[in-house]
């Protein structure tokens, strides 16, 4: 009985996994029309997932807490988008096969929800709205590494541009609720200098791993069960 | 959402407002009004600063998310600290928009109120540590890349043991050092019009911590003459005041000021000489001070000094060293708000208000419409 129960939270999570990944995707797609920065855009996600923490998908539209953890990241993050363009873009991603969205009755009431809704996101944040995300640390440890790679390999592979896209791609779970931003800035690092077959210069040598200097509380075994989780999300991908 | 159907629904994320009692209203902030409250339970004092939300088309106000965040992000001695959010009910009564309200540290004073009142003098060293600490704050929060954008003397709080807490960030924002391929585009209609500096006046939009600076200045000399020093009606009038002290505004004296904006569009007044020291010296006996003051009051904000070369100053470092107003400010019982005050005796009345967005009304304006100068 116990055992059965189990089973159905488990599919049930992966159902909710699913969805989110759904949504996160649609998120993406809704930011990139928009013109979104990498933060901003990181930041909307982090309170999409936030937000699912505390509430239950069955009591709440994704697509619409989506659409409003847009609206609101981008006024955190000094990017202001205006609610009419956030409308008229979600509605476009959402209805493909709709023709754009008339300002009429429809209009006004979708712009009211959204609007609504982002009060009611602020109170489940609890107002908390300082986010701190891995961003700032991934361009620090880039730098850094930048240096002591020699230039013909930082040159030929694309170290950089896969730690960017592993680590947006990563919002589409809530690892970034789970797992501390430095944490995350180094385990794309690491995933993306393995995917492109790069070594850290004398790194068996030295005294300390490279990643140690950048983060001195992460062990190589935490590091793998996060490119694990990685791995299991993009298998997801064929899935939703 | 038909909105009655939130009636039944438990919320327990955000509590309410209600858990206090207000007790008298105190002021008018950037974005609403402000309330000293005691929580009904444990009987702490606070101060609820309502958040206006009606007419609000985009949303939960810009403003006062900016300040949330800032308050958030910045822990300081000297800057006001923001305990929690509340929120009143929706209900028939508020076309089913509740309200929200920040919920503060309660401080006894403001300065602008602490000035009013004749009663309340301040030694040379109580200036200092009044002046400290403000610079103290500045720095912080510049170095944590904020500027404040409204200093006057009603948003710096003191405590009844002295502690200076700096307020009101309705109009701040984080800024960045502008880059070469772009420089920034902020709003130069913030700051009160008095303590506003010249380069925002003529229009400058890539601008930086030295804009509060000024302010401090003009607060510095406050302590003095115990009134605004500079109380222009119009962005023109401002400047004009500002060159009757700190002397014309030209190439000479400010470099770059003749690719700004408004600098050939507005009319500045030729040939007037730096006054600074001469005409604040009736009421600022201490040379220190006076050169803070002209220091902090430069037409060109990169010969202003910062927040740290002015902490540096010989002004806080010669006898008398700053000093605790704790002292003092025990002989008072009463708390001094400049929205209690009655107006004070120079004031010049609320159509002197800046023109910015979101400025608020003085409360108990007086109505001499006169214009007439501190000194």
């Amino acid at each position: 009985m116990a055992e059965c129960r189990s089973m159905t939270v488990a599919r049930s999570t992966s159902r909710e996994t699913r969805t989110h990944f759904k949504v996160i995707t649609y998120m993406l797609e809704s930011g990139t029309k928009l013109q979104m920065d990498s933060v901003p855009m990181a930041t909307a996600c982090l309170i999409y997932h936030r937000f699912f923490k505390e509430c239950l998908l069955e009591n709440h539209d994704p697509y619409l807490i989506a659409s409003s953890s847009i609206y609101l990241a981008a006024k955190v993050c000094e990017q202001q988008i205006r609610l009419r363009d956030i409308l008229n873009v979600c509605y476009r991603t959402l209805h493909t096969d709709r023709p754009p969205l008339e300002i009429n009755d429809e209009y006004w009431e979708l712009r009211e929800s959204l609007a609504n809704c982002e009060l009611l996101m602020l109170r489940v944040l609890k107002f908390q709205i300082a986010f701190e995300l891995p961003h700032k640390y991934l361009l620090h440890y880039l730098v850094s590494l930048k240096d002591w790679l020699s230039p013909s390999v930082w040159a030929d592979t694309p170290i950089a541009k896969t730690a960017w896209a592993l680590l947006r791609d990563s919002y589409h779970s809530d690892l970034c609720l789970r797992v501390k931003p430095q944490h995350l800035a180094v385990t794309v690092l690491y995933f993306s200098l393995q995917c492109n077959g790069v070594g850290v210069p004398f790194n068996d040598d030295a005294d300390k791993q490279w990643w140690q200097v950048f983060c001195e509380d992460i062990v190589e075994s935490k590091i793998q069960s996060i490119i694990v989780e990685l791995i299991n999300m993009y298998a997801m991908e064929m899935n939703v | 959402m038909d909105p009655q159907i939130m009636d039944g629904l438990d919320f327990p994320f955000c509590d309410e407002v209600v858990k206090y009692e207000k007790l008298a209203k105190i002021g008018q902030g950037t974005f609403g009004e402000v309330f000293k409250a005691k929580h009904r339970k444990n009987k702490q004092i606070v101060a609820l600063k309502k958040v206006l939300m009606e007419n609000e088309k985009e949303g939960f106000p810009i403003t006062a998310l900016r300040e949330i965040r800032i308050l958030q992000l910045l822990k300081h001695e000297n800057v006001v600290n923001l305990n929690e959010i509340c929120r009143t009910k929706a209900n028939q009564f508020n076309r089913y928009k509740g309200s929200i309200y920040l919920v503060f540290e309660f401080c006894e004073h403001d300065l602008a109120g602490l000035l009013s009142n004749h009663n309340v003098k301040f030694s040379l060293g109580e200036i200092k540590e009044v002046m400290r600490q403000l610079l103290n704050a500045l720095y912080y929060i510049h170095c944590n890349k904020v500027l404040h954008r409204d200093m006057k003397a009603a948003n710096i709080l003191i405590t009844k043991n002295g502690v200076l807490k700096l307020a009101d960030f309705g109009l701040a924002r984080a800024f960045s050092i502008s880059k070469a391929s772009g420089s920034n585009r902020y709003t130069n209609r913030v700051v009160t019009l008095w303590y506003r500096p010249p380069e925002l006046l003529l229009g400058e939009r890539n601008y930086g911590p030295l804009i509060d600076l000024w302010g401090a200045g003009c607060i510095l000399a406050e302590m003095w003459t115990r009134s605004p020093i500079m109380q222009g009606n119009t962005e023109q009038h401002q400047l004009t005041l500002i060159t009757h002290l700190c002397g014309s505004i030209s190439t000479e004296v400010w470099p770059d000021v003749d690719k700004l904006e408004l600098y050939s569009k507005l009319e500045l007044p030729k040939g007037q000489k730096r006054k600074v020291k001469e005409r604040l010296k009736a009421y600022v006996r201490d040379q220190y001070a006076l050169d803070l003051i002209d220091k902090l009051l430069s037409l060109d904000p990169a010969q202003r000094l910062d927040s740290d070369a002015a902490l540096n100053h010989d002004f806080f470092w010669m006898d008398p060293m700053p000093s605790s107003l704790a002292k003092m400010l025990s002989t008072h019982n009463m708390s001094m708000f400049e929205y209690l005050a009655p107006p004070r005796r120079r004031y010049q009345q609320g159509g002197a208000q800046p023109p910015a967005q979101q400025q608020q009304q003085r409360a108990v304006a007086s109505n001499d419409a006169a214009f007439d100068r501190v000194f």
